[in-house]
């Protein structure tokens, strides 16, 4: 066990270590250097910039790139390592910190909420399909709203934006919270913050949940097999019984395990429902960042899902031999 | 790993906490106006503008409500309206400048705004080079020293005689204005470099009341030294905010359901389907084309080293296939005109543009497309099927296009059909819009790309002609100076073209001889045609009477509908309550 | 509670054919074939169909409407209006975008390409998946370790980040470069996930009998233990060639696709760049979505059809 223990941990800060250094390295491949882009950018605004050589050299400097690379890693290592992301350049000298403490609660409240959701119904939608006693309608109408997975996520998003908030009213169109209450802990608040994230839940839900349930169909398919199941049955125990404890408890090993790959894209993946929605979060930080190529603030928020992800891995890594035994531990 | 995740969570939570708490007092909708916004605020509570490369820390409000200009350009009449500024003038040289500060402006914590306050704040431009927000690199750039003659007078003297001083740092030229800080807050500030700003005041008559990533609060300040003065009446709204939208159909949406009153720019065909369920809302013009032009006329750049473009006619030829009323139709949807020359076609702007087409230089805004391919078979090209070929190869050219906007990729597309279809093989290159502005452009890393780069011009010729002299050229490669003359420009047409346009650079503006001039330099441009001018650039940005009149529109031409802009003052003061 | 009942019955009870009717009786001789499956035979012909459409649209139609300006903007369906009033026309049985290209030709052209970059994704992201899955799984040690970290690194980049970078530095890409891209992107999950799977059947009993029995690794690997994986495989190979189309389309909003290429994410996406919703062109969005849909329904069936074809219990009388 403890060698077992310490091949994780030691894994665990290789992978943090590799995927760190390798944002790091990524943004530097690309042909434009930060500063062009950030002239570019003013030029697209309008006229000439004028002095735009010394600007330049201006610019150079505040993004220390006029260090040598090497000393620019060691710099970046040392401080990620330390949570000190430095100062966003497109948005110089907000900390990059601050960018991703304000964002981070959206994703974290609207996104988890999303992804728990959708994986217990698709897991639960997966397994009927499979159970030989699920009403015949359940077994034609889960199918059919399978069909909505097939749609890009934006256009979901847009459906029921049109649906739900222009033509009904029930929900509000954009943002995270109203325009009328204020950030804080009330109930005014919680009440407008809830009321604005149902459709940008609902539409991740709607186009994710048919994957969990197509997943969860072929496990369950294999673990209705199993001679435990069959022994279950020939034992003449409740059939909701065996469906939750025999079958659903072992077809559902896997499904954890990408659940916990899952958290990493959770951060990173709806970027487009965050910007239909006009919805604060990690994702359209992280997008605007990699649009200007501000590298500290793409390095900062990757680190947080690297992180995340990392992590996620390492606890269900752990815990997969705690709930299923049938793993030797230390192979 | 445990410490950490605390960590981040406990940071969370004090976000929220510090942020929270005070309550803003409810305005009724009736008495708020909601302006769009069309991108993020990335950090809310930092107002330095200075260190600003965007925009985005005036955009959303604070130079529209409560940051105040010197003077706003009038688009109409190419006339620089005052504001704390009463009045501007330069010595015959052109390079000492006085201006003169309006009598009992004050800031809203009640200080008095001063010489004292322009000196303080155009030293700390001048003083500090990480201050790289656009306004402040162009001051640093012309201005030797700054002094306050009396308390009301401010005196600048320039590194060069510059005719347009006025008008490009304190006018409002395009979108913002050297904006100045009080310096009584400013002063305390260690390095103005990392100084937040925050909470910021202005001279405005709304005050900041919160702010976030995705929207910004501004309420009426019970005082305003406009009111008090005479200047102006206090403007109606209660409370100004601006929201941000996702993307246009979010938009479209808002407007439908009144929850904007004025909307970034949206398509025609979107505008028409919002005006289908909301009667209320209005554009420019009441119809076809019902944008508004702005400054940024389209154009395609060609790069003048490149074979064979290297060669005039060739250009030209390529200049004559386009049909831009075609591009008008498609890739506009009928919301723009087909330019006649190089500039943006405002009122301010007719002397120069009617020069030049009365000597024979407009555009056509349909294609001539026998009189192209005469042009190329002059050359020594010979259709063969479908293309032009001459020793063996085929006529053919990429265009570079940025992919962020249909509208560009659409009008490149358009071009790419037209060029095919009379012998061109043509091809668009979509590039990522970061590529395009940090790569393309300025290393002249193309054969023909869409863009705006004679931008500059508004209520005078120079700004933009002078962005295609032969000093700006550098090899292909090298970072064109300021994104000027990236076809670099050098033949002997160059050279005289250059000749004449700097000559104009110190003439004071309005001097009768310049239209002459302008006609007498575009000749060079018709002939040699190192860009072709497309079609204007277009801004449909809709606004709603539900709650609000007095919108800027043609008929109501106090000036341009740029909300987004610093000139936003004036929009604000115009608006009545509908009844 | 009939179908229950029917439903249980080929595991509880020996057969029983008095109680079938005729039509059941019917059914079941057809079990004498396994691949005859109705469901089989409707996902391969919807799919099928897409391929007709690609094949058959290009002789019938003239898919060089594809292009800027082509035919008359926004125009409705025969049997429509548009926004302003105008009737659709019977030359555009589609109806047209507001860039003035014909629905039919973008779909003829986009529907095999989107399916294309779908199958090609998934199929080497799977591959890869699976290999890998099986070698970490299986071998364990030195090698399970290089596997397991590669892919949790390649798991926490965000995609987004690389597909910038090689855009930028690329240019325009084509499909099959845009399907390898979001292949590096898909393999990971299922090594990981069949490397858990591996593990927890190395130690069931007929693995360990197999070993017993002196079977070679690639033969236990392959024949004892992949066959078991294949329910769950299918599965994630459907979801992961909808997730690459999907991707796709989320590429292509941020201008990282083919851009001269129609596919159905392309022609989506451009339908939501114009407000097409607010602007009620229906046709603009509803019929790619539609054939995306098709898309998945065919692969869902063919799924459900194999799992009835290699697992019999789950057929239905």
């Amino acid at each position: 066990m403890a060698r077992y223990l310490a091949n994780r941990v030691f894994t665990l800060f290789l992978t943090v270590f590799i995927a760190a250094t390798l944002i790091w390295i990524i943004p530097r491949l690309s042909p434009v250097n930060p500063v062009d882009a950030m002239l570019g950018r003013m030029a697209s605004g309008g006229g000439t910039i004028e002095n735009s050589g010394a600007l330049l050299d201006q610019l150079t400097e505040r993004f220390g790139f006029n260090d040598p690379l090497i000393v620019q890693y060691w710099l970046y290592i040392k401080n990620t390592l330390t949570f000190d992301f430095g100062l966003s350049t497109a948005s110089f000298p907000t900390p990059v910190a601050q960018m991703i403490a304000t964002a981070l609660p959206w994703t974290l409240g609207l996104m988890l909420l999303a992804l728990i959701l959708t994986f217990i119904i698709g897991n639960l939608l997966g397994a009927l399909m499979v159970w030989e006693h699920t009403p015949r309608p359940w077994k034609v109408v889960i199918p059919a709203a399978m069909v909505f997975t097939s749609m890009p996520p934006i256009l979901s998003g847009l459906l029921l934006m049109y649906v739900f908030s222009s033509t009904l009213g029930w929900f509000p169109l954009t943002g995270a919270y109203g325009i009328r209450v204020e950030p804080g802990w009330s109930l005014d608040f919680i009440g407008s913050v809830a009321h604005h994230g149902i459709l940008p839940a609902m539409s991740i839900v709607l186009v994710t949940f048919g994957f969990w349930a197509l997943g969860m169909r072929g496990l369950m398919i294999t673990v209705q097999g199993e001679d435990y199941t069959v022994l279950a049955k020939a034992k003449g125990l409740r059939k909701r019984y065996i469906l939750y404890k025999y079958m659903i408890r072992n077809a559902i090993l896997p499904q954890i395990t990408a659940f916990a790959l899952k958290i990493g894209m959770l951060v990173a993946g709806q970027v487009l429902v965050e910007r239909i929605f006009a919805y604060p979060g990690m994702g359209k930080l992280l997008y605007d960042a990699i649009l200007t190529q501000d590298y500290p603030v793409i390095q900062g928020v990757s680190f947080v899902i690297i992180l995340m992800t990392a992590l996620a891995v390492f606890f269900v890594d752990l815990l997969y031999p705690l709930i299923d035994p049938r793993i030797r531990l230390g192979a | 790993m445990k410490k950490t995740t605390q960590m981040l969570l406990g940071t969370v939570a004090m976000t929220l906490a510090l942020t929270g708490g005070a309550f803003a007092q409810d305005v009724a909708r009736e008495n708020t106006v909601i302006f769009d916004l069309d991108r993020t605020i990335p950090d809310p509570e930092n107002f330095n503008w200075m260190t600003d490369g965007t925009g985005i820390r005036r955009m959303h409000g604070a130079h529209q409500a409560m940051w105040e200009p010197l003077f706003i350009l009038n688009y109409n009449t190419g006339e620089m309206d005052p504001w704390l500024a009463t009045e501007a003038a330069s010595d015959d040289d052109g390079d000492v400048w006085t201006i003169s500060l309006r009598e009992g402006v004050t800031w809203s914590d009640g200080e008095a705004f001063d010489a004292d306050d322009v000196v303080f704040t155009v030293n700390m431009a001048l003083e500090n080079e990480e201050l790289t927000a656009r306004e402040v690199a162009t001051l640093r750039g012309q201005v030797a020293s700054v002094e306050a003659l009396d308390s009301h007078t401010v005196q600048f003297t320039l590194n060069n005689p510059n005719p347009r001083f006025a008008v490009e740092n304190f006018g409002v030229r395009i979108f913002g204005s050297f904006l100045i800080m009080p310096e009584h807050v400013w002063s305390a500030a260690d390095d103005p470099a990392t100084f937040t700003f925050f909470p910021p005041i202005g001279t405005g008559p709304y005050v900041y009341a919160s702010s976030a990533n995705n929207r910004a609060i501004w309420d009426r300040a019970e005082t305003w030294w406009g009111a008090e003065t005479g200047f102006m009446e206090m403007p109606e709204p209660e409370r100004v905010i601006f929201l941000e939208s996702g993307g246009e159909e979010s938009r479209a949406q808002l407007m439908i359901a009144g929850e904007l009153d004025a909307a970034q720019n949206l398509s025609v065909g979107t505008f028409e389907a919002i005006q289908a369920q909301n009667p209320d809302a209005i554009a420019w013009y009441d119809s076809y084309p019902f944008a508004v032009a702005d400054p940024c006329a389209r154009q395609m750049e060609i790069n003048t080293t490149v074979a064979p473009w290297d060669n005039a006619n060739m250009r030209r030829a390529v200049s004559m296939i386009i049909d831009r009323t075609q591009i008008v139709n498609i890739a506009a949807e009928g919301a723009t005109t087909a330019s006649s020359t190089m500039f943006a076609q405002f009122g301010s702007m007719s002397p120069f543009i009617d020069a030049v087409v009365e000597a024979g230089y407009g555009l056509p805004a349909t294609a001539d497309v026998e009189g192209a391919q005469a042009l190329l078979e002059g050359e020594g090209w010979v259709r063969e099927g479908d293309y032009y070929m001459k020793d063996g190869e085929t006529l053919s050219v990429e265009i570079h296009v940025n992919s962020a906007s249909t509208e560009y990729t659409r009008t490149i597309d358009m071009v790419v059909e037209q060029l095919q279809r009379a012998g061109v093989d043509a091809r668009s290159v979509p590039v990522e819009n970061g590529v395009f502005w940090g790569e393309v452009l300025p290393f002249g890393a193309f054969t023909m790309s869409y863009s705006w780069l004679s931008c500059g011009s508004v209520n005078e010729p120079w700004a933009s002609m002078g962005r295609y002299t032969v000093a700006d050229v550098v090899p292909v490669g090298e970072r064109s100076p300021g994104f000027n003359n990236t076809p670099r420009w050098d033949t002997e047409a160059a050279v005289a073209y250059s000749a004449i346009v700097d000559e104009m650079e110190t003439m004071a503006l309005g001097d009768p001889a310049i239209p002459g001039m302008v006609a007498e330099a575009y000749q060079h441009l018709d002939a040699e045609m190192p860009f072709i001018p497309l079609v204007q650039a277009f801004k449909l940005m809709p606004f709603s009477t539900t709650y609000w009149e007095g919108w800027p529109t043609a008929n109501n031409y106090y000036n341009h509908p740029f909300f987004h802009w610093n000139s936003g003052h004036q929009i604000i003061h115009n608006l009545t309550r509908a009844e | 509670m009939a179908d229950q009942t029917n439903a249980a019955a080929p595991e509880t009870a020996a057969p029983d054919m008095a109680g079938l009717t005729k039509r059941q009786l019917k059914r079941m001789k057809r079990f004498d074939n396994p691949w005859n499956n109705p469901k089989l035979i409707w996902g391969i012909t919807l799919l099928m169909g897409i391929i007709a459409l690609g094949i058959f649209g290009r002789i019938f139609w003239d898919t060089d409407l594809v292009f800027t300006g082509a035919v008359m903007p926004s125009q409705a369906p025969p049997g429509f209006e548009n926004l302003r009033g105008q009737a659709g026309l019977a030359s555009s049985p589609l109806g047209t975008d507001v860039a003035g290209r014909d629905l039919l030709a973008l779909l003829i052209v986009g529907a095999p390409n989107s399916l294309y970059v779908g199958m090609l994704a998934s199929l080497i992201g799977m591959s890869l998946g699976i290999f890998l899955g099986f070698t970490a799984g299986y071998t364990g040690g030195r090698i399970d370790d290089v596997i397991r970290v590669g892919s949790d690194v390649m798991i926490t980049i965000p995609p987004l980040l690389i597909l910038v970078v090689v855009q930028a530095s690329f240019g325009d890409i084509t499909l099959t470069m845009m399907a390898i891209l979001i292949a590096a992107f898909v393999w990971q999950s299922p090594t990981r996930l069949i490397r858990a799977q591996v593990l927890s059947m190395r130690e069931s009993g007929y693995v360990q009998m197999a070993r017993l029995s002196g079977a070679s690794n690639r033969h236990i690997m392959f024949r004892e233990m992949l066959p078991n994986l294949v329910p769950y495989l299918f599965g994630s190979f459907i979801a992961n060639v909808t997730t690459s189309i999907v991707t796709a389309v989320g590429l292509e909003v941020l201008g990282l696709g083919p851009q001269r290429v129609p596919t159905l994410g392309r022609v989506i996406y451009d339908a939501i760049d114009s407000a097409a919703l607010t602007r009620d062109m229906w046709w603009w969005w509803g019929f790619p979505t539609v054939l995306l849909m098709v898309m998945f329904i065919g692969l869902l069936l063919i799924n459900l059809g194999l799992d009835e074809v290699s697992n019999p219990r789950l057929r239905r009388l």
